[in-house]
Formats: structure tokens, C-alpha cells, sequence
């Protein structure tokens, strides 16, 4: 800034040299032969703005899920008039049969009120980060500003009760309400609340990566890998929810897992084209030691990247400075030790 | 102003607004977007622009609705006030393709309503719908009037002439202060010396105006864009030294305030009431270049100004009951226009002073609880991209045809031959420009001709390239396109 450059001007040499009629008096200078023109794509404004808004999918009428409400009212009014039944036939034939069911039936409600409301939290959690990081994303493709404070206090207030994020909080509180660029914004949340705990999801990811790679490599029948896959996938997911914050229940659970598998087919042809060189020598590398080493190391580097689709699932704001993590990140670790092995 | 007028205006106005908001609920959606701006910041270009791809149906990738197709066709149909003049469309449309020129000044208000047709994209409902788009067209000169609103004689007059002590101003009022000077507002009326003092004063808001520093005009807007109240008594009036707090009855200083009051209820509230108070949207235009360019100063004097104007404006969420007897705006953007004659990567600190100059208003503006964007953009992109290679230095530029007469440097441009232009880089830290830490002469901004656009053969009109012009459509009125 010390010596800025000044405004300058440069005549373009036209293409056809008709000079005008008026400028008789005196003909332009010609340029320095040393001045060169390069023209940039016209297109350059539009393509340095990134990617247009998200076009959103035509939301249809929901009959399928009406229908599985009607049919669910229908089982319930079945379960309730039988049990209904019973207690009847239990009073007439012992009233104190009858009081023990009572009882046994209040208990019942009283903890399926529980579930139910551990369920709806668990999957009104899940939904509130997915919304957040949808209005993050329109708030970039808009630069809108309100919506990205919003988004940020949100967000704040969603960590507020972590411990180790306070010194992040108290950052983000000094910056305030100055005026920042969206991105700035979010970009600063990111790194002061996201950082640490993307660095905690990675760390999951690489652990139950090698342990699936571990156990398959060991594990004397086939039906063993497949079930400590499975499960590991599941304790994977749920732990990735629980660091950033969400406690699926059941449905949320599953809603999740449809969400990252759904994720992982986007995906994989990304990741395909990004890291597969690498993974592909490697395996190469494994299963000419042994075939079930390599078996071993595809089932670590498929949980990773189950990992990564249940990390960008659950993650409450997209990438927005920080790179998203890649195979590489989390289960290089994987070839490293295959080859260290072998 | 009597405070039973008021009421009754206000009730009217409720009234007004009450079936506005009936109609845009239950029979025709109508959305009303005001495009505010101080004088030479582009409204009309803006607008002209606006109409120009809606009704042409051209690809604008940040607008929703026009990128997933949904946008089946616009036109313009017979606007809702007769009272009111039709936007010149075709003729600045011509202007802006044919003549390559801007369109001028703007000296009067207009209006026009634009049909947008379209496919709803979510809910239960689905099949096409029709939005009208109400826009309104006026001088911006008349904007600051609405700072007068709130002002008595005496303190409008005390103010206006505190404004001539300022820097740079004293040459420039010197004339109209030596008249004002010989006036006594005790001595009984005289029509004569009465209007010698007004056409002092205006003749030193005109020079105040064709200065080199002003971005903003001192109000009244009137004095200088008349419209159709050229002559009238209620513009025969300028401030007065030496004012007492109450005019002696038939006094020049009681006819002056009579006058004054005139102007506020007769055509300062009308205009207001009218255009400004319905505004479901707002977009705030802004030249933040040419106030960069003639210093901090001029930085200072926008600033003021912009937030003199907001301070009039109704925003703020929308309740149920306020939807109905009183609308506010609730989105409102705040646009850096020009921003071609800066290298697109640049645009981001523009960006950035943009929302320093704004800061003011957006905070209170977010505090009432209305949506604030702000972007960089060129409703008309005059330049290209270019980068120049100057021996050994390379230099991000842009290049078009600069207007006759523009200069950088010794360089002075005939209107006809290409040139590329290097405007001095914006300061990443926009608090510099306002610290007056960059020294003068860093840039330049010469205005540009409109981009040689051609109809093809088939005689179909050219397409006006834009920069982030639908990132701000999508802000204003993608939401209610769905």
C-alpha cells in the first residue's frame, strides 16, 4: 500500500484504421510498441461468482407418506381396542388381574411418551442442522447477511454448552455484529467452532477404518467381516452425529443413514476420479501379499468413505474455506500399514 | 402540520395499504419494489435493465426461477396509476443499444407494471401464476426532500446555511449569502425581493450541485428538477439569517415559512405517501465510485445522506397486522452500481466499502428486523476484462470506449476509440478510503458508453450484458417466484 499504482489508460489499437472524419486536428499517439493486450474470457465475472443457486427439486404431493399414516392409525386403533379387550376380560375374570394391568399399561405409556419424545428431539436435532446448513448455503449463493448472522448465532448457541468450544465462542462473541462479508462470516464460525471438531470426526474415521480393516484381515469367515462392517459403519455414524452435536434416536439414526448412503452414491464417482490411483496401487501392492489383506483394506477405505458421506451428513455448515477431507486424510493411514505390513 | 390532518392522512393511507394487501392476498399478487438511489446512480439504467431480461427471457444463472425455466414470459401491461407517467422503456432501451448513449437525467416520475408469469415450484399448489411487479421511476434529486419532513423552517434555514461553511463551499455560496445578507426576515412581505432570494438560493444549489466534489444535492429537491411545478409559489422560498423562533405575521420571514410548509405538505408528503410508504422491497443504489473518486469529503456527504433517506423509510418485519394497515419493507439491498469499471477482482473490496458507507443504516435496518443484502453490481456492463502487460508490470484492467471528453491522466478520450483502463486498485481495508489515507490521484474512474449490442438479422433485440444483476433480482423477488 506503500506505493500504489497509479490509474493509467491505454488506446487499443482498433481493427479497422478509417480514422474519424472530426479527428483531423491530430491523429492519436500509437501505443508503445511494448504494451500487449490480453483479453480475458467475457465469461470470467459470472465464473469467479462460483456456481449458481442450487436449483431445488419440485416437491411433490406426499400421498406415499399419507398412506403409511392411514395404515399406522389403522394398527394403532387395532393394538388399543385389543388391549382394551384384554383388560376387560381381565377385570371380569379377577378385578385385581385387572388393576395389575391397568398398572402395567400406564407404565408402558409413560415410557413410550419417553421414546417417542427422545425420538422426536433426537430427529428435530437432525433436521434443525440440516436446515442450518441449507440456509448457509443460501446465504452464500445470495450474500445475505442477516441470514448468515442468523445462522452463526445459531450455531453459537447450539455449541454454547461445550466446554472445550468456549475459547471459540468468546472469539466469535468479540467479532459481534461487525459488518463481514457472508463468507467471512461463516468462514470464521467454521474455523473457530467446526475446526476442532472436524478434527475429532476425522479421527473417528481413520480409527474405525482400520479396525474394520483389521478385522476383516483376521476374521476366519466372511459372515464375521460383513456383520463387523455393518456394525462398525452404525457406531461410525453415530458417533460422527454425537460429535457435531446431533443425538439421533432410532428414526433420526436411520434418517442419517439414508442420508449419507444417498450421499455416498453423489459421491463416488468424485471420488473415484481423486484418489482412486492411489488406493488402487496400494491394494494392488496388499493383495499381491495376500488376498485377504486386501480384502481387508478395501473394507477399511469403504467404511472411510462411509465416514466422509456421514461426516458431510451431519456437519451443521458446508465446506466454506476449510477443504472437505478426502479419502487420503483418513485412511492413508491404511496403505501405510498394509505396506509397512507386507 | 395540525394533528387531525395527520390522522386523517394516516388513516388514509391505512386504508390504501388495507386493500393493496387484500387484492395481493386474494386476487392478484402484486409486489411493489422501490428502486432508491441519490441522483446519477443508475436507477433508470437499473430498471431499463430489469425489464430488458425479464421480457426478453434471457439465462441469468443466479436468478432461480429464470435458471430452472420456470419463468414462462414477462411484459408490460397498463400500470394500476393513470395518474402517473408510463416508463420510457423503449425509448431508453434505444437509447442504450442504438445511440449508445446513457439515458439522461431523469426529470420527472414514472411508473410501470410488469406481468411476470411463471410456474410455482413448491407447496400443494402447482400450475402457472402471475406476479405483477410495480416499479416507480423519479428523479433522484427529489430524494432528500424526505429529510425535510421532520424539519421546521427555522431549523431548515439554520441548517442549510450552517452547510455553506463547509469546506470548498464558501466560493460557491458567496453570491447568494451577499443577498441573503440584505434581507430581514421582521421587514413586511414583498413578493419581489422574495423571489430574488429564491432564485439565489437556486442558483447556488444548481453550482453546489455541478461541483466537483458533491455526490449528494441539498435539499429541496424541487429547485432543481421543478417536474411540472416550475414557477409555482410553492417553490419561491429560501432559508433567512437572523430568524426569530416565531415570524411576525405578514412578515417576509412568515410568507418564506408559509411557503416552506406548503412544500412539505403539498408536494414532499404526497410523493412520499404515494411511492415511498407502499414498498414491499427496496434496492438502495449507490455510485460509490465516483464518491471514492472525488475523495473523502464526498465519502462522508453520501454517507450522511443515504442514512437521512432510510430514516424516512418503513422497515422492518412484516406482522399480520402491519402486512395489512401498514407494510413495511422487508428486504432491502444495498447495490454498489458501476461496479464494471473495476477488474472483477476487485469487486469484493467495492464490496466491502459498499457495506462500510452503509454500515449505519444496515445495523439499524437489521435491528427492525428486515433482511439486508448487498452486492456489486453493473445493471449494464459497459467493459471487459483485460489484463495489460506494460513492460515488465502487468496491470488488471478493464477496457471499453470511455465517453467523449472523459480523461485519465493526460489522456483524454474522444468518445469513439477503445481504451483499457487501469482505475487504481481499492485498498483491501476500505476504512483507508475514508481515513483519507490514500493519497489523492490514486484513482480514476472515467465513465464509460454503453457496450456495442446489435439486433441480429431477424431484427430481435441484443442482449444487455449485466453483472450480479440477477444475484439482486434473486434477493428482491425470487422469494415470492416459488
Amino acid at each position: 500500500m506503500t506505493n500504489p499504482q497509479r490509474p493509467r489508460a491505454f488506446r487499443i489499437p482498433s481493427a479497422d484504421q478509417t480514422p474519424p472524419e472530426a479527428a483531423t486536428a491530430e491523429a492519436p499517439p500509437p501505443p508503445r510498441p511494448e504494451v500487449r493486450f490480453v483479453d480475458e474470457p467475457y465469461e470470467i465475472v459470472d465464473a469467479a461468482d462460483g456456481v449458481a443457486v442450487p436449483v431445488a427439486p419440485k416437491r411433490r404431493a406426499p400421498w406415499l407418506s399419507i398412506l403409511f399414516s392411514a395404515l399406522g392409525g389403522l394398527v394403532t386403533i387395532a393394538v388399543g381396542l385389543s388391549i382394551e379387550r384384554l383388560i376387560t376380560d381381565l377385570f371380569a375374570t379377577a378385578p385385581w388381574l385387572g388393576f395389575v394391568a391397568l398398572a402395567l399399561l400406564g407404565i408402558a405409556a409413560v415410557a413410550l411418551t419417553a421414546l417417542v419424545a427422545r425420538e422426536a428431539l433426537g430427529v428435530w436435532r437432525e433436521r434443525k442442522i440440516e436446515a442450518l446448513r441449507e440456509r448457509a448455503l443460501a446465504a452464500l449463493s445470495t450474500r445475505d447477511h442477516t441470514a448468515a448472522q442468523g445462522v452463526v448465532q445459531e450455531l453459537r448457541g447450539f455449541y454454547t454448552g461445550r466446554p472445550a468450544l468456549a475459547a471459540g465462542i468468546r472469539r466469535l462473541d468479540a467479532v459481534g455484529d461487525a459488518i463481514l462479508d457472508v463468507d467471512d462470516r461463516l468462514a470464521l464460525a467454521e474455523g473457530e467452532l467446526l475446526s476442532p471438531l472436524d478434527r475429532q470426526a476425522k479421527a473417528a474415521i481413520a480409527q474405525a477404518a482400520s479396525q474394520v480393516s483389521a478385522v476383516t484381515a483376521l476374521s476366519p469367515r466372511a459372515i464375521v467381516d460383513v456383520a463387523f462392517v455393518v456394525f462398525s459403519a452404525a457406531r461410525l455414524l453415530r458417533r460422527i452425529a454425537a460429535i457435531y452435536g446431533g443425538r439421533p434416536g432410532l428414526l433420526g439414526f436411520l434418517r442419517l443413514a439414508r442420508a449419507a448412503l444417498a450421499h455416498l452414491t453423489v459421491t463416488g464417482g468424485m471420488a473415484v476420479g481423486e484418489g482412486m490411483l492411489h488406493q488402487v496401487l496400494g491394494l494392488g501392492l496388499a493383495a499381491r501379499v495376500s488376498a485377504k489383506l486386501g480384502e481387508g483394506v478395501l473394507n477399511g477405505l469403504m467404511t472411510a468413505r462411509f465416514g466422509l458421506a456421514a461426516l458431510a451428513v451431519c456437519r451443521p455448515l458446508p465446506f466454506v474455506r476449510v477443504s472437505p477431507p478426502t479419502v487420503n486424510d483418513v485412511a492413508g493411514q491404511l496403505f501405510r500399514s498394509s505396506e509397512d505390513r507386507a | 402540520m395540525p394533528p387531525l390532518f395527520d390522522y386523517a392522512a394516516q388513516a388514509g393511507s391505512a386504508i390504501k395499504a388495507f386493500a393493496e394487501a387484500s387484492s395481493d392476498l386474494l386476487i392478484q399478487p402484486t409486489l411493489r419494489l422501490g428502486v432508491t438511489g441519490l441522483a446519477r446512480s443508475g436507477k433508470t439504467v437499473f430498471t431499463t435493465a430489469l425489464i430488458h431480461h425479464l421480457v426478453e427471457g434471457h439465462a441469468l444463472p443466479a436468478f432461480e426461477p429464470a435458471h430452472a425455466g420456470r419463468l414462462r414470459r414477462a411484459r408490460l401491461v397498463p400500470q394500476p396509476d393513470d395518474d402517473v407517467p408510463r416508463f420510457p422503456f423503449e425509448e431508453n432501451f434505444t437509447a442504450l443499444t442504438e445511440a449508445r448513449r446513457w439515458p439522461g437525467s431523469t426529470d420527472r416520475i414514472s411508473q410501470f407494471r410488469l406481468a411476470i408469469e411463471y410456474e410455482r415450484a413448491g407447496g400443494w399448489r402447482s400450475g402457472p401464476a402471475t406476479l405483477m411487479l410495480d416499479v416507480v421511476d423519479y428523479p433522484g434529486e427529489w430524494l432528500l426532500d424526505l429529510a425535510l419532513v421532520d424539519q421546521s423552517y427555522v431549523a431548515w434555514s439554520r441548517a442549510t446555511i450552517a452547510g455553506t461553511r463547509r469546506a470548498g463551499r464558501a466560493e460557491i455560496a458567496a453570491p447568494w449569502l451577499a443577498v441573503m445578507a440584505e434581507l430581514d426576515p421582521a421587514a413586511p412581505l414583498d413578493e419581489v425581493v422574495a423571489e430574488r432570494a429564491a432564485n439565489a438560493f437556486k442558483a447556488y444549489l444548481a453550482a453546489l450541485r455541478a461541483g466537483a466534489e458533491s455526490v449528494a444535492t441539498t435539499p429541496p429537491g424541487r429547485f432543481l428538477m421543478p417536474g411540472d411545478l416550475a414557477g409555482s409559489p410553492m417553490l419561491t422560498f429560501a432559508p433567512l439569517d437572523r430568524l426569530e423562533e416565531v415570524q411576525a405575521p405578514g412578515s417576509l420571514g412568515a410568507l418564506m415559512e408559509r411557503r416552506f410548509e406548503a412544500y412539505k405538505s403539498k408536494v414532499v408528503e404526497p410523493f412520499f405517501r404515494e411511492h415511498f410508504q407502499r414498498v414491499d422491497r427496496q434496492i438502495v443504489l449507490v455510485d460509490v465510485l465516483s464518491a471514492v473518486d472525488s475523495g473523502p469529503a464526498a465519502l462522508a456527504e453520501l454517507e450522511e445522506a443515504l442514512d437521512a433517506v432510510l430514516l424516512a423509510f418503513r422497515i422492518g418485519r412484516n406482522s399480520l397486522l402491519s402486512r395489512f394497515f401498514a407494510p413495511r419493507a422487508e428486504r432491502i439491498m444495498f447495490a454498489a452500481t458501476k461496479a464494471d469499471h473495476l477488474h472483477q477482482s476487485s469487486h469484493d473490496r467495492l464490496d466491502a466499502l459498499l457495506r462500510l458507507l452503509v454500515s449505519r443504516a444496515m445495523r439499524r435496518t437489521e435491528a427492525a428486523g428486515a433482511r439486508v443484502g448487498t452486492v456489486a453490481l453493473a445493471s449494464v456492463r459497459a467493459t471487459r476484462e483485460t489484463t495489460v502487460h506494460d513492460g515488465g508490470e502487468v496491470l488488471r484492467a478493464v477496457s471499453g470506449t470511455p465517453e467523449a471528453g472523459e480523461h485519465v491522466g493526460d489522456e483524454i478520450f474522444d468518445g469513439l476509440s477503445e481504451a483499457a483502463v487501469f482505475p487504481g486498485e481499492l485498498p483491501a481495508d476500505p476504512q483507508a478510503v475514508l481515513d483519507g489515507a490514500v493519497p489523492p490521484g490514486s484513482f480514476r474512474f472515467p465513465r464509460f458508453r454503453p457496450p456495442p449490442v446489435r439486433s441480429d438479422a431477424l431484427g430481435r433485440p441484443g442482449h444487455l450484458p449485466q453483472i450480479r444483476l440477477d444475484r439482486a433480482m434473486q434477493f428482491l423477488i425470487g422469494d415470492r417466484l416459488t
